[in-house]
């Protein structure tokens, strides 16, 4: 079973992230990491492996730093791990994204000898939520696809998944390649052993370049455009109660609310 | 039915889900400035009712996409089928509601198309180059960005709950019913085998006037009692954060937050929510916010009318009583 | 400041440390309270490595340095004072079988670790805490067995354990050259468990009773030769001591962590007592005292690792870092005021957690005497 997952590194998703003095967010200082979503895939994709052997391939589009994420998935199940650099792409929105990733699965495949059976991907990014590039990937390589899955096991020589859905999951199957994107599962993503993350280092990152994937200019073009950045405007703190004593707080407190008209 | 908007509707039994009523608000608004025709989509299975009330909330005409192969959502057929109706009508833009099932079938139909989607719009207004700009959050929503979409069709995804639906009115508009748009055979790669229903209880948090949410806080399922108990008392609808769900103490339906549903209703109850991003995204523009929490430097306070420094499981019962006694 | 770390160092200490800040901190608090042991983060820790950092690489182990080790002992520490106990007692269990087990041995008892599994150190007793020559439990030959009759006390991970290294006399007319140390797996028919010990602090780590009551194991249990116990045990403690300062410390930088961030939140005289001068001075006291014993500890890991002498280096490091932790945690609680004195704020815990490092693995006076002995033979 050949495996590719494709992993986006994000800022730390649990730091609050506003806009710097120059109206960018401000992610300066703020700790990378490879994006959520793409750690429960990744994990996921391990248990499958584990399950079922094969070999698991991590890859980013990103700056050479994001090196930094995939080098972390290497020490948790991925073997092999490739940088697309996003130099020369500019700007991009999911749809070229899904298109450079389609090129890429194609030029990883021929590195590695082997086509991919799945490629995982998280259901979306935690700092820009589309949950699009998957779909779009799915699309571009001509391949079944489906969302927010919870569960994955191999039947009948393609996959059964479950998705989940508004009131409960469906049971989904089909053939192979094809492209799943993960939800949070019932588990964890595991952490990193000290020999694993040691081993880690030792692998190499190659970097392919948009040349190496022989892109087309005119469909990198993004079609989606930021023409702005602002924060929501700021709620008003209001009260905060904390007298002596517990009684004096919910008189206090009753009070205010009683006031408000809120009961 | 040329120039016009796609407001794609997702229907569930037959009935239209909110977010498409919605979605027809800001859609009239721009087809009218721009000279277009608000067109409602629909594709299911029994659709008569749903699209008399699509014509009902506003729209200018109603495509149906009627079969007993769609009773349920399934992305490649959907996909295909939405992508042929984009093909023959070359819709100027296309809505859909930024559900799990919308957020699947967009990009799908976006790939096809190559057209360029917003996502989770919460607000759309036109710029001065006639633009659609479109509000997204990004970074959990403490940074709202504006997008302009440059293809056409511009394709978005609506927040349920961002736009108010318009007061229905009976009217009667043109409905097209589209028989012979089918997926190809070479379209459908994955199948449904299995729906599982595991959550029968509705929730409707994003109609609920007051809702009473709680956090890991609660500390059990023993506890997370309390939450209901005040919901009840209060008319409400019980809502939690993640940790709570994770924790078995209540379903999925109740979460509220990024990942769940986002809210507004006129007073939220904080019970033991820390206030991670995440889950403020969800709640925030709630007119009037009670939090309680033991940790007084919560950032669940940040965003609260009135914070209430104290345990949870001390607070609540004392709160019961007090409303009780009131109301006696 | 800190610990001066290569490129792989820093990366692994960052692991840990997410791990413990994730997994380990918050959730122990509950555990220190109920004095429940969290079975499930030491499971996940062990998988992770932390209770194998001994290991040698020929066995299997990852072969870090010793300051990248004495760095993960002081993050482990800094989350929680009983977890780091729990890890590093497996590696003091190992410790014997490394200096004078055979190749078989040692395997084997590195693999245990490996897997996930862990270990205990039998040494003390109820009337043999710093005076090992009056070790109780005897080992009397019987063919080509040893029947072991005794009580250690005090044991940590004493109920988890998968081997025992224990201490036994051979020779009770020898005195301390009349001991020898054995290793025993777990389920050894005669082993039995005592009563988990309610402890002042470190709760999160298992403490208790171990008995021996005609309890059979082979020959080939024997670590090196009869007599040489003592010495095995001797060095195993030197060569530890020196990271028990590491776990000393990892509370003292805690105690400045939590003061330091409350006192740039807490507001009295209209500003944060952070601005008070009677505030500074205390924590430039804590960071002075934590910085100190850090480099110490530093200075003695190194000087073990290149093979120098380090045994009242050692002692020092330990020493002084037990001292400084409990000074500091005392002072954290003073900077927090009635909160630090209160079970809602996280360094009255500190406190408790710190007085263990003046105790175990020889008392603070125990190590002055080796200290002392130094200076006196003018070394």
């Amino acid at each position: 079973m050949e495996i590719l997952v494709c992993v986006k590194q994000v800022p730390d998703d649990s730091v609050k992230i506003g806009l710097n003095s120059s109206g960018q967010p401000a992610v300066d200082g703020v700790t990378m990491v490879a994006n959520a979503f793409d750690t429960y895939a990744l994990e996921m994709a391990a248990r499958l492996k584990e399950a079922n052997e094969g070999t698991i391939t991590v890859v980013a589009v990103g700056p050479e730093k994001a090196k930094d994420a995939l080098k972390s998935c290497l020490a948790v199940g991925a073997s092999k791990a490739y940088l697309v650099s996003e130099e020369g792409l500019g700007d991009m929105d999911s749809l070229t994204t899904g298109y450079v990733l389609s090129k890429a699965v194609a030029k990883i495949e021929e590195l590695n000898g082997a086509k991919f059976d799945i490629v995982f991907c998280g259901k979306e990014s935690t700092d820009c939520t589309t949950g699009m590039v998957g779909p779009v990937l799915a699309e571009r390589l001509g391949v079944g696809c489906v969302t927010g899955i919870v569960d994955i096991s191999i039947k009948d020589g393609g996959i059964s998944v479950k998705q989940e859905t508004e009131d409960g999951y469906n049971v989904v199957e089909t053939a192979l390649p094809a492209v799943v994107t993960v939800n949070k599962p019932e588990y964890d993503p595991r952490y990193p052993t000290m020999k694993s993350k040691m081993a880690a280092r030792k692998i190499p990152i190659d970097t392919i370049t948009a040349a190496d994937l022989g892109v087309e200019a005119d469909k990198t073009v993004p079609a989606v455009k930021v023409t702005g950045l602002s924060e929501p405007p700021k709620k008003q703190a209001g009260v905060k109660i904390n007298e002596k004593t517990f009684e004096d707080t919910m008189a206090k407190a009753m009070e205010i609310l009683k006031e408000a008209k809120v009961f | 039915m040329e120039n016009c908007i796609f407001v794609v509707m997702e229907t569930a039994d037959g009935a239209v889900k909110n977010v498409g009523f919605e979605m027809l608000t800001p859609a009239k608004e721009i087809a009218a400035a721009k000279n277009l025709k608000t067109v409602a989509v629909l594709i299911g299975s029994g659709l008569d009712d749903a699209a008399k009330a699509a014509g009902n909330y506003g729209a200018d005409a109603v495509i149906t996409v009627d079969d007993n192969a769609y009773k349920a959502y399934a992305s490649d057929e959907y996909a295909a089928v939405l992508a042929a109706l984009a093909e023959k009508y070359q819709p100027e833009a296309i809505f859909i509601g930024a559900t799990p099932n919308g957020k699947d079938l967009a990009p799908r139909v976006a790939a096809k198309l190559g057209a360029g989607c917003a996502s989770d719009v919460t607000a759309m207004k036109l710029n001065n180059e006639g633009k659609i700009a479109f509000t997204c959050p990004v970074f959990g929503g403490t940074i709202l960005a504006e997008n302009v979409v440059e293809s056409c069709p511009v394709m978005a995804t609506v927040r349920g709950g961002a736009f108010k639906k318009a007061e229905p009115e009976e009217r009667s508009v043109e409905v097209v019913c589209e028989a012979e748009i089918s997926p190809e055979a070479e379209d459908i790669k994955t199948k449904i085998v299995d729906a599982v229903k595991e959550i029968s209880e509705a929730v409707n948090l994003e109609d609920a006037d007051v809702i009473v949410a709680g956090g890991r806080g609660m500390g059990s399922a023993e506890n997370f009692a309390l939450v209901k108990e005040l919901a009840d008392l209060l008319g409400g609808v019980v809502g939690a954060t993640r940790a709570p769900i994770e924790s078995g103490w209540i379903s999925r339906a109740h979460q509220i937050g990024q990942s769940g549903k986002i809210v507004a209703p006129k007073l939220y109850i904080a019970c033991g929510i820390s206030g991670a991003t995440q889950h403020v995204t969800g709640m925030v523009g709630s007119d009037y916010i009670v939090a309680i929490n033991k940790d007084e430097d919560a950032p669940i306070f940040d965003v609260a009318n009135v914070g209430i420094v104290g345990n949870v499981m001390q607070v609540i019962p004392e709160m019961i009583e007090e409303i009780k006694k009131m109301r006696a | 400041m800190g610990y001066i770390l290569s490129e792989e160092g820093s990366e692994l200490v960052a692991t840990v440390r997410d791990f413990c800040e994730k997994e380990v901190k918050e959730q122990c608090r509950e555990f220190d309270a109920s004095g429940e042991f969290p079975a499930d983060i030491v499971r996940m820790g062990a998988e992770m490595g932390l209770s194998a950092l001994e290991v040698p690489e020929q066995y299997g182990g990852t072969g870090i340095d010793a300051v990248t080790c004495a760095a993960i002992c002081e993050e482990m520490a800094r989350a929680d004072a009983g977890f780091y106990t729990t890890m590093s007692a497996s590696g003091l269990a190992l410790r014997p079988v490394l200096i004078a087990g055979s190749e078989e041995q040692k395997k084997w008892a590195c693999d245990v670790l490996l897997e996930g599994g862990q270990a205990a150190f039998g040494l003390t007793e109820p009337m043999a805490g710093s005076d090992s020559s009056n070790t109780k439990t005897t080992a009397d030959k019987d063919g080509d067995e040893y029947v072991l009759n005794g009580r250690k006390c005090f044991i940590t991970n004493g109920g988890i354990a998968d081997f025992y290294t224990i201490f036994a006399m051979t020779n009770k007319a020898k005195g301390i050259r009349g001991i020898s140390a054995f290793i025993v797996p777990k389920g050894t028919p005669g082993l039995s468990v005592g009563n988990h010990e309610n402890k002042m602090g470190i709760r999160t780590s298992n403490t208790t009773d171990v008995v021996m009551e005609d309890m059979r194991i082979p020959q080939s249990a024997l670590l090196g030769r009869e007599g040489m116990g003592f010495m095995i045990a001797m060095k195993t403690l030197d060569m530890s001591r020196a990271y028990v300062g590491a776990g000393a410390v990892g509370i003292a930088q805690r105690a400045i962590d939590e003061s330091a961030r409350y006192a740039k939140q807490r507001v009295t005289f209209g500003s944060p007592i952070s601005g008070h001068q009677a505030i500074q001075f205390m924590l430039a006291d804590m960071a002075i005292k934590t910085e100190t014993a850090r480099a110490m500890v530093v200075q003695a890991v190194q000087r073990q690792e290149m093979g120098l002498s380090y045994a009242t280096e050692s002692a020092i490091a330990k020493c002084y870092a037990g001292d400084i932790a409990v000074q500091v945690a005392l002072d954290a609680i003073q900077i927090l005021g009635g909160y630090g004195y209160s079970r809602e704020y996280p360094v009255e815990k500190l406190l408790r957690d710190a007085k263990i490092f003046q105790i175990y693995e020889g008392t603070n006076q125990i190590q002055r005497m080796v200290i002392a002995k130094s200076v006196l033979k003018g070394k």
